[in-house]
């Protein structure tokens, strides 16, 4: 070993290193592409007219009091979607982890795989299953459950699920399972097992065993899978145009049609800033919530 | 009666998932069913009657055969350059304390919260505010750019309350910090990054917004779905699709079956020096343990 | 989760840091707002559009962004053959609005990203050519095929002198019906009808939708007013939120009326005959008050890298040998005189097919008429008003 003034700069500068290639890509392609929309962000005018910087902050505040009903409506799509994801993925995750064998990786290809055949077809595929005339439509009919989800204001109508919110909650909870549950078991998999049955002869039942044990130990899985599904299915723009209507219009719908359809570029990148403040500010929430610990692990430098 | 009730219960959890995994997979269902279709017209959505000819034929379609020859690649290039990347990130962000830490945890997580449309209208505007030319490149780059941060997540996720005394250990033994890395660290920290690059895949080979303004005029296999949606699928779109789909479940059956021949055969045959078989798992794994 | 955070202070910004990347951000926009405050984003048309010159015989590459499915296969290996121009066919047009977000950078720029000839519909071509991303045709060169042009496509409104556009192909929007499930569906106005509440479908194409609720209204979009499209939207707007109108839709429609969740849309006539093979019930219904008709165009933005080469494709489409082939592939309305004919010899359908070549009784209502009035800043206003009601 070298001697101990320049091996402890050396071990200062590792996570520089480390973090060197990737934070370039991003600072690169990401935050200097966002610089400039930021600027576009403040100009005023049309494409025909031109565009000028006016350090038009208004802006923003328009964006926000414009599209309110946009936004109310993603976070809830998006937040209803991941609760969803994470009741059906973390016991499938938990079965690839635990009970999965030698199965693991098969089955986590599985839970992937339908990502292979493009959005367009599996949507297709969607349609076609929910359909007005489908026997889904038609056994939740008949029991009942669409009349329930009229009266509780999920939907407007009793006859379909097509172009309802809860299709497009339906839509965007699949189509983000894979984000829930890849976290989650990456970090389910990892628990020693010894610990799970050190507590069970401790005299723990396999149920507190869980909630005493496995589950605060996967919550790192958690926060990092209700990230992973709740910030993209926010801005989520495609399962409104397909399981959804005008109605359910969602921010992500309102930048597209501001960007490609009335080519309102300052409008567009103002609504985006906008949008990615008020995510930002749940994330600060949830983190605190959560603790940052499970988030970003602060732990201290081991060497 | 209560014979079934307990079989229930402790099987409720696989149960649990075989419903998942099928929910998961009824689309692909819709889909394969579908690749079998005859219809007379361009639009292939309600079922006209079996045909195989779609089978017969599956590359019939010039431009979409080549859309997905790029896809694939593309996918596969990203996936190695982003998951390289974001697992270098992870590490950093994770296992030390450094100035910026807090901002660099920020910028990871921004990217995700970013519409794609912006994203990739905002990329765009780089390229051709530099000159560089739209193609295969400007899409690896996008790519690569949007999966890092989804990367970091996954693999941070796996590596926080990572028991180090296993590092520790090996340090001790006398490895130093590259081959605790190689022989300790990564072999442990695989299962997140299997689980990350699967993300980081997933992710590039079903991008439509971001390629679309990135791509110049590449066609990738979304991208000319879309494009071609506008006028008809043809049935080979289906096909090629379930194709993918099939190709991939039995990849990884096969790799399944061939480790536990492998066992088998390291079980019945006495351990040899240079047996490329022998594990040192020539018992059978404690109960309850996690294989694999 | 609470148990498992450490006592670590879950961390503030120190108001320093939160202060330094406020004070470069501001530097940064600074510097930004300085170097100009026109840099490069729009800022109208030019007012001189250059000429795209042909010279000599065609020769090198051609490079055409069309749409997908828009030719049938033979076609472009035999305009290779018969030139020697090697082509390169792309089909990465596949929405109006899409297309232009992703070239508009280059456009702006004078740049058309090696491409020669673009495929777009009428509204879209005459903003690139206001904004001044096209180039004016070179007449001469083009004479064989504007011999051959249908009469009823000669002079549009947005390029009454064919200055910059050429059309490919052309359709017709109007009412695509299933009539056994909607069999009394003949006007725009039956869409509006409570019996068929959540099963009608319309445009999300601006210019589409409003010009024929305003014709259903009697109102002719050549006279109409801006107060006319207001309250035309109004009127959908109504619709929609009342749940009438299922959804606004690209071609997502016929989905929705092959599986039956629809009955009556507004759509266009090359997607009903492809619906109509599979499901004889669902037509095209021409509207009591006529139909829009469009074409999608050829133009040639700036920065071409080869005109010669793109007025041989535009004449060599423009005879009716070849537009026959493309006509039978496509069922929609073909801009080329004569291509009926040897459509007969061959004995296909196609010729006798009215959405193909629609007589003029069939199309005397129709009209081409499909911008809003008032300049670019009414305009906007209209398009404002329109997508509010499409993305709520």
């Amino acid at each position: 070993m070298k001697g101990g003034a320049s091996s402890s700069t050396r071990r200062r500068l590792v996570p520089y290193a480390l973090l060197g290639p990737g934070l370039v890509w991003l600072l690169l392609f990401f935050v200097v592409p966002m610089y400039f929309m930021g600027e576009v962000a403040l100009r005023s005018g049309t494409l025909e007219t031109g565009f000028q910087f006016n350090w038009e902050f208004s802006n923003f505040s328009d964006a926000l009091s414009r599209y309110d009903e946009n936004f109310i409506r993603s976070f809830i799509y998006a937040g209803v979607s991941t609760v969803l994801a994470l009741a059906i993925g973390y016991p499938l995750a938990y079965f690839i982890a635990f009970r999965g064998g030698r199965w693991k990786n098969a089955l986590l290809f599985v839970v992937v795989a339908p990502f292979f055949t493009t959005y367009l077809i599996r949507t297709i595929g969607w349609t076609t299953i929910l359909s007005d005339d489908s026997v889904v439509v038609d056994v939740a009919g008949s029991l009942g459950i669409l009349d329930l989800f009229q009266t509780l204001g999920f939907t407007d109508t009793d006859n379909r699920l097509l172009a309802t919110p809860v299709a497009v909650i339906a839509g965007i909870t699949y189509n983000f399972l894979p984000f829930m549950i890849l976290p989650l078991y990456a970090s389910l998999e990892r628990i020693d097992q010894s610990m799970i049955e050190a507590a069970k002869d401790l005299y723990s039942s396999a149920r507190q065993a869980f909630l005493k044990v496995t589950l605060p130990l996967s919550a790192p899985g958690i926060v990092a899978g209700t990230l992973l599904t709740f910030i993209p299915a926010a801005g989520d723009y495609v399962n409104v145009i397909f399981l959804g209507s005008g109605n359910q219009s969602m921010v992500g719908n309102a930048i597209q049609s501001l960007y490609l359809n009335l080519r309102d570029y300052p409008t567009a990148a103002a609504l985006s800033f906008m949008l990615m403040a008020v995510i930002f500010a749940i994330v600060v929430v949830y983190i605190r919530f959560a603790g940052s610990e499970a988030l970003m692990g602060d732990e201290e430098e081991a060497t | 009666m209560s014979g079934a009730w307990k079989w229930l219960r402790r099987n409720a959890i696989a149960i649990y998932a075989a419903i998942a995994i099928a929910y998961m997979l009824v689309p692909i269902a819709v889909i394969g069913v579908f690749s079998f279709n005859d219809p007379a017209g361009k639009f292939n959505y309600t079922w006209q009657g079996l045909s195989f000819d779609s089978w017969a034929d599956p590359f019939a379609v010039e431009g979409l055969n080549s859309a997905m020859v790029t896809s694939l690649q593309l996918a596969a290039l990203s996936t190695v350059v982003s998951t390289i990347l974001g697992t270098l990130v992870a590490l950093a962000l994770v296992r030390h304390q450094f100035l910026g830490r807090r901002a660099a945890n920020l910028l990871i997580v921004i990217p995700m919260a970013t519409p794609e449309v912006v994203i990739g209208a905002a990329l765009l505007s780089l390229f051709v505010t530099y000159n560089f030319a739209l193609g295969f490149t400007s899409l690896l780059i996008a790519h690569v750019m949007f999966s890092i941060s989804f990367v970091v997540v996954v693999v941070r996720s796996r590596l926080i309350g990572f028991d180090r005394s296993l590092e520790e250990a090996a340090r001790d033994l006398g490895a130093n910090s590259f081959q605790t890395f190689r022989l300790v660290t990564l072999p442990l920290l695989t299962p997140g990054i299997i689980g990350a690059s699967l993300l980081a895949f997933a992710l590039s080979i079903d991008d439509f917004v971001i390629s679309n303004f990135n791509a110049g005029q590449t066609e990738t296999f979304p991208l000319w779905v879309f494009g071609a949606s506008q006028r008809g699928i043809p049935v080979q779109v289906y096909v090629l699709a379930t194709m993918l789909f099939a190709v991939t479940v039995f990849a990884m059956a096969f790799t399944v079956w061939q480790q536990r021949r492998a066992e088998r055969m390291a079980a019945m045959a006495p351990e040899r020096e240079d047996d490329p078989y022998a594990t040192t798992a020539a018992m059978p794994p404690a109960p309850g343990a996690a294989g694999g | 989760m609470r148990g498992l955070s450490r006592t670590k202070d879950p961390g503030k910004w120190a108001p320093w840091r939160a202060l330094l990347a406020a004070g470069v951000l501001a530097a940064g926009l600074g510097i930004a707002a300085c170097g100009g405050d026109d840099d490069g984003i729009g800022g109208g048309g030019s007012d001189d559009v250059s000429v795209a010159e042909a010279e000599g015989e065609p020769s090198g590459t051609l490079n055409v962004s069309n749409w997908p499915f828009y030719i049938d296969k033979r076609t472009v290996g035999e305009f290779e053959k018969e030139t020697g121009v090697k082509v390169e066919y792309n089909e990465d047009v596949n929405d109006n609005s899409e297309f232009f977000g992703k070239v508009q950078p280059q456009l702006e720029r004078g740049e058309s990203g090696g491409r020669d000839i673009m495929v777009v519909t009428d509204w879209m071509a005459k903003k690139m050519y206001d904004l001044g991303y096209l180039q004016d045709f070179d007449k001469d060169a083009l004479e064989p095929a504007f011999a051959n042009l249908v009469p009823a496509l000669e002079s549009p409104s947005f390029d009454p002198d064919r200055n910059f556009s050429l059309p490919w192909q052309s359709g017709m929007t109007g009412l695509v019906v299933n009539t056994a499930e909607a069999p009394d569906v003949t006007s725009v106005n039956d869409l509006f009808d409570p019996q068929y509440k959540g099963r009608v479908e319309m445009l999300t194409e601006m210019r589409d939708t409003v010009p024929l609720v305003l014709k259903a209204d009697g109102i002719n979009p050549e006279d109409a007013t801006e107060e006319d499209w207001t309250a035309a939207i109004d009127k959908i707007r109504d619709a929609a939120e009342s749940g009438q109108i299922r959804k606004f839709t690209g071609n997502e429609y016929t989905k929705d009326l092959a599986n039956g969740d629809a009955v009556a849309v507004i759509g266009w006539s090359g997607d009903a005959v492809q619906l109509q093979a599979d499901n004889p019930d669902i037509q095209f219904v021409m509207p009591d008050e006529g139909c829009m008709l469009w074409s999608d165009n050829m133009v040639i933005p700036v920065g071409a890298p080869n005109p010669t080469a793109a007025y041989a494709w535009m004449n060599y489409a423009y005879e009716p040998q070849n537009q026959a082939q493309i006509a039978n592939y496509n069922y929609y309305f073909t801009p080329v005189d004569g291509t009926r004919e040897v459509l007969e010899e061959e004995g296909s359908d196609a010729a006798d097919s009215e959405l193909v070549f629609p007589d003029e009784e069939f199309t005397a209502d129709c009209s081409t008429q499909d911008e809003p009035p008032g300049g670019p800043e009414a305009v906007a206003d209209v398009e404002r008003e329109f997508q509010s009601v499409i993305t709520g």
